[in-house]
């Protein structure tokens, strides 16, 4: 019986071919793309996971609570790991890890330097290991490898890209920085791409500089601790024993409970906002969700077509299934033949699905830069995901056609008298608004993500970021001493029209903020931005002053420059009132001597924050150039010779501005790319339904269509008549779509802080399109309806 | 009115042509009521939808009204059926989604006939044909002969010249036949309206004043009939 209703399902699929093809290949792409979203949600919720004790590992994070604003760290104090392990007895392992960047050279056996580059090295107690017990040792263990100063071990692949292979990197030597040589002495397994500290070089902690610092004041978010928990206990356990630390070790200065360290679970941190990592890699979880949801839309969309295509052509089975009936089928085999014809439809669509699906992984790994590998048979789940697809679409798409046909009178149905209503609000009618509706949603979800992307790269920043350059320098005593000839050599090649020591370009993430006093009074309302420039800075950024001037020159902070945003939080009206007055930050106790016209400092998602501009050599760590945008790449090749014999120890290292201020926005950048993918497959699917709807409703209207060609119709008129209840219900899926996209939108854009306003236009827009695509698609087929050979349609029934 | 010469119709299939018409040569002059007679398979149906253009001819040439329209564009063909030519089917063909108003309307609503105008038209046809109180019904609401009533009036709301007919009374019961073929013999005398209809019956045939007798595709036979059937 089995075998011979799929023989049957297989005859009636390949009879209709047309239908089937529609059904096929909206199904396979649906599942495609949920299987790709699917892949992609796997591999981001699988971060960090698998270790043994994961339910006990955190790491320690920091707090701080101002008036006006929180902020948070990934780091915590130096002092902190060591105070902790000795003081909260929940912990059984506390290891510090530090993030640093630093320029690795490597010798051959001869001794002649084989590799140099800039990497970044880990700084690791061996506790670290004791927490992560999983990572496997190849050679030596955390005890013997990192408890002596200037000893490091590597991971697999770097000890195979250092030495050639791990027999051999063991006892050898690797220069982190000018100086400091360090023996190899351990060798780990590679972590896996989906950790959150993706670990290379290990250092052993006693090697660390910084190691004695004192001080809790100061966090560093890439000084981090992981701890962890005794067995049996939760982090609610500790909270009493944390809390009490918490007041030991930061006594109410400023504010109650202004600074504070909490644990977090192992498996947050990929997922945290606030907080960053060691590979940058965080993901919001309502990200995965929209994706999700996008997903669910394909999916239903797609067997949305099914039904529709499937419940209008059910009157042509109607003859079977009367017959079947008078032969004593029983209505629930009826229906299990239907369910079976339905899956074999999304078994054949999802084998196409899985082709389509390794098409499209590699262009999914380019919009990622290639640093995801994604696979279609790396995990198991994966196979879970497609049987439960496969069952999923078969029922959603199945059932109710299922239900609908068996139900026939086979009476009536021998006759082939059955009509399903044409009048009325039919399920199909309801459905294909549904379908358009989320289409709609989709392509102005585009549109204003589009637009806003659009916005963000064309706004006018404050500052002129175009052909200016962010070279490194090295911060060494030595390198600062040869600061005036090497500006004195770049400003003398030709292209090179300023350049300026600073911190930082004038939009960065990287912020050094602290509390202050102006005009003696201790601010307790925010934070003040701290920047580090010299006084070409202004001239460089095309920065404008709205009042007073700008520092002399000086390798210490002479006076600072405050922004408008600044005087505003201070609700001082006159700029000229705040020239002279000093401000007190981070150690510098200065006048203000001007007022800098706002300029975004932060990504546009953020308000401008209230900053100083202060020189201080000490803190220059990069150099902008502006050049003339005509020579930018033989100025560019110019720069780097200048650079490499004026430092020769360090490794040249630049970037642009402007590219730099896009990557703010990559995340955004991605979900752009995913939304014109997504609302380009799902109109494709809509449409393809659409075509085949219209080819039913044609067919089934011939007779009509010769009668009224007899009475007169023209063909213009005869595609109108088809036409209108397509138009209609896209018109009023348009209608439905509008308040849905404008809370979606609305609810994307409040995370910037500066974004375009929701015009008409994106709906006006999206209406149209779907208009003059239901229209071509309709009159495709309705043109061909209405010119058919009117004889073959009113011969004798 | 209607001048046939020479009109050929035949399926080529492998090669081998199979002539449902030849040599057809006859002409109809305005207010003649013709009946084309045959066993089945003799190309009546064929002859009557080439007359009405449904179909074109192999070969010859066809002129309706002292004009060629042997191959009409479609734009002066639609003309023809807005203002010239009504059907009327053995199947009536009434359009089952709307009422028996809505389809005596149609073609007015073609040939952009005003508001007012069409009211009266269908107001005075309905009355005509007997069937005012069955205007908001639906054509499966109806029987047969209602149905072919309604098919009638739809035919004559553009008020064409002429009428074709395939078979009217072929699915009709005797008593329902008569009544229609009278109402034809109404139209052709009264209105002077032309009336080609193809027929099995001796009896409807007789009503008309013209029998073209056809057997494999060519006519055998073109007598004049005395008209003796009361009216």
């Amino acid at each position: 019986m089995f075998k011979l209703n799929l023989t049957i399902a297989w005859r009636n699929l390949w009879k209709n071919k047309g239908y089937t093809l529609i059904n096929i290949l909206g199904l396979s792409i649906g599942m495609a793309s949920c299987i790709l979203i699917f892949i992609f949600i796997r591999y981001q919720m699988s971060f960090d996971e698998g270790f043994k004790n994961e339910d006990r590992i955190f790491r320690v994070v920091t707090d701080w609570k101002y008036n006006a604003y929180d902020d948070f760290s990934a780091g915590v104090p130096v002092p902190f790991s060591a105070a902790a392990r000795n003081e909260i007895a929940g912990f059984e392992k506390v290891g510090s890890i530090l993030k640093r960047g630093g320029v690795i050279s490597v010798k051959d056996a001869a001794g002649k330097e084989k590799l140099k580059s800039r990497e970044a090295v880990y700084y690791a107690q061996p506790d670290f290991f004791d927490v992560f017990s999983d990572i496997k040792w190849i050679y030596s263990a955390p005890e013997l490898a990192l408890s002596k100063p200037n000893s490091a071990v590597l991971t697999e692949k770097y000890a195979v890209r250092f030495f050639g292979s791990v027999k051999s990197a063991i006892g050898r030597t690797i220069t982190v920085g000018d100086k400091t040589n360090l023996l190899i002495a351990g060798i780990i397994e590679d972590l896996p791409q989906n950790s959150s500290f993706p670990l290379g070089i290990v250092i052993s902690y006693e090697t660390y500089a910084g190691r004695f610092n004192e001080n809790w004041d100061s966090v560093n978010s890439s000084t981090s601790s992981y701890v962890l928990l005794k067995d049996g206990l939760s982090a609610e356990d500790l909270q009493a024993s944390l809390t009490r630390f918490n007041h030991k070790y930061y006594p109410i200065q400023k504010i109650a409970g202004n600074q504070t360290n909490r644990l977090q679970p192992l498996r947050d941190i990929h997922f945290s906002e606030k907080y960053d990592n060691f590979a940058d890699s965080s993901i919001n979880k309502s990200e995965l969700y929209g994706l999700a949801v996008i997903g669910l839309f394909l999916i239903i969309t797609a067997c949305i077509n099914f039904i529709n295509l499937t419940t209008a052509q059910s009157v042509n089975r109607a003859k079977e299934v009367g017959v079947r009936k008078v032969m004593g089928g029983k209505r629930k085999q009826l229906v299990s033949q239907f369910l079976i014809e339905t899956f074999v439809v999304s078994l054949v669509a999802l084998l196409i699905a899985c082709v389509i699906t390794e098409l499209a992984i590699p262009p999914m790994q380019n919009l990622f830069k290639g640093t995801i590998e994604f696979s279609l048979f790396a995990h198991p789940v994966i196979f879970i995901f497609m049987t439960i697809l496969v069952i999923f679409v078969s029922f959603l798409a199945g059932f109710y056609p299922a239900i609908i046909i068996s139900k026939f009178n086979p009476a009536l149905a021998i006759k082939n008298i059955i009509s399903l209503n044409n009048g009325g609000l039919s399920l199909r009618k309801i459905l294909v608004v549904v379908q358009f509706s989320i289409t709609v949603i989709l392509i102005i979800g585009t549109l204003v993500i589009i637009k806003q992307m659009q916005y963000v790269q064309e706004k006018s920043l404050g500052f002129n970021p175009n052909a200016v350059a962010m070279v490194g320098i090295p911060t060494d005593s030595l390198s600062k001493i040869k600061y005036n000839t090497f500006r004195e050599r770049i400003l003398s090649i030709p292209g090179v029209k300023e350049m300026s020591f600073c911190q930082s370009p004038p939009l960065s993430s990287n912020i050094n903020s602290s509390d202050f006093t102006y005009n003696g009074i201790k601010n307790e309302d925010f934070e003040l931005r701290n920047m580090r420039a010299d006084e070409n800075f202004f001239k460089v950024f095309d920065l404008k002053l709205i009042a007073g001037k700008i520092f002399r020159k000086s390798d210490t902070a002479n006076a600072c420059v405050v922004n408008e945003t600044f005087l505003k939080k201070m609700h001082i009206l006159n700029p000229q009132d705040a020239i002279g007055k000093v401000i007190s930050a981070s150690g510098n106790n200065v006048p203000i001597s001007g007022v800098v016209k706002d300029f975004n400092d932060q990504s546009l998602r953020a308000h401008i924050s209230g900053l100083a501009i202060f020189p201080g050599n000490d803190q220059y760590w990069n150099v902008a150039i502006k050049m003339d945008a005509a020579q930018l790449v033989v100025s560019m090749k110019e720069i780097e010779t200048v650079w490499n014999t004026n430092f020769p120890n360090g490794i040249f290292d630049s970037g642009f501005v402007d590219q730099s201020i896009i990557n703010y926005y990559e995340s955004e950048q991605i979900m752009g790319t995913l939304f014109k993918v997504f609302a380009g497959v799902i109109i494709f699917i809509s449409f393809i339904g659409l075509f085949g709807l219209i080819s039913f409703v044609a067919t089934q209207r011939t007779k009509e269509v010769a009668i009224r060609k007899v009475l007169g119709a023209s063909t213009l008129e005869l595609v109108k008549m088809l036409n209108g209840s397509f138009l209609i219900m896209v018109f009023i899926a348009n209608l439905v779509a509008w308040p849905l996209a404008y809370l979606f939108v609305s609810k994307w854009l409040s995370g910037f802080a500066y974004r375009i306003d929701i015009s008409i236009w994106p709906f006006a827009f999206a209406m149209v399109i779907s208009m003059a695509i239901t229209l071509i698609t309709v009159s495709i087929r309705s043109y061909k309806a209405a010119v058919t050979n009117t004889i073959d349609a009113l011969k004798y029934e | 009115m209607i001048d046939l010469k020479n009109i050929e119709k035949y399926y080529a299939s492998k090669g081998i042509k199979h002539y449902v018409l030849r040599h057809v040569t006859t002409t109809i002059k305005q207010g003649e009521f013709v009946s084309i007679m045959g066993p089945s398979g003799a190309g009546k149906s064929t002859l009557l939808n080439i007359l009405g253009m449904l179909e074109e001819p192999t070969y010859g040439t066809y002129e309706f009204m002292g004009e060629d329209v042997t191959s009409l564009n479609e734009r002066k063909r639609i003309e023809l059926y807005r203002n010239h030519i009504g059907f009327v089917f053995q199947a009536y063909h009434l359009i089952d989604e709307m009422t028996v108003y809505e389809n005596i309307e149609a073609p007015l609503l073609y040939k952009k006939i005003g508001g007012s105008e069409r009211k009266s038209r269908i107001a005075d046809l309905l009355d005509r044909f007997n069937i005012v109180a069955k205007k908001d019904l639906f054509p499966n609401q109806l029987s047969g002969g209602q149905q072919q009533l309604v098919g009638i009036a739809r035919a004559l709301a553009a008020q064409p010249s002429i009428i074709l007919a395939d078979e009217p009374t072929g699915n009709l019961q005797s008593a329902q036949a008569e009544e229609i073929m009278q109402l034809f013999q109404k139209l052709n005398k009264e209105e002077g309206i032309t009336i080609i209809q193809v027929t099995h019956s001796e009896k409807n045939a007789g009503y008309g004043n013209r029998i073209l007798h056809i057997a494999d595709g060519v006519v055998k036979d073109d007598v004049a009939v005395s008209n003796n059937v009361k009216i």
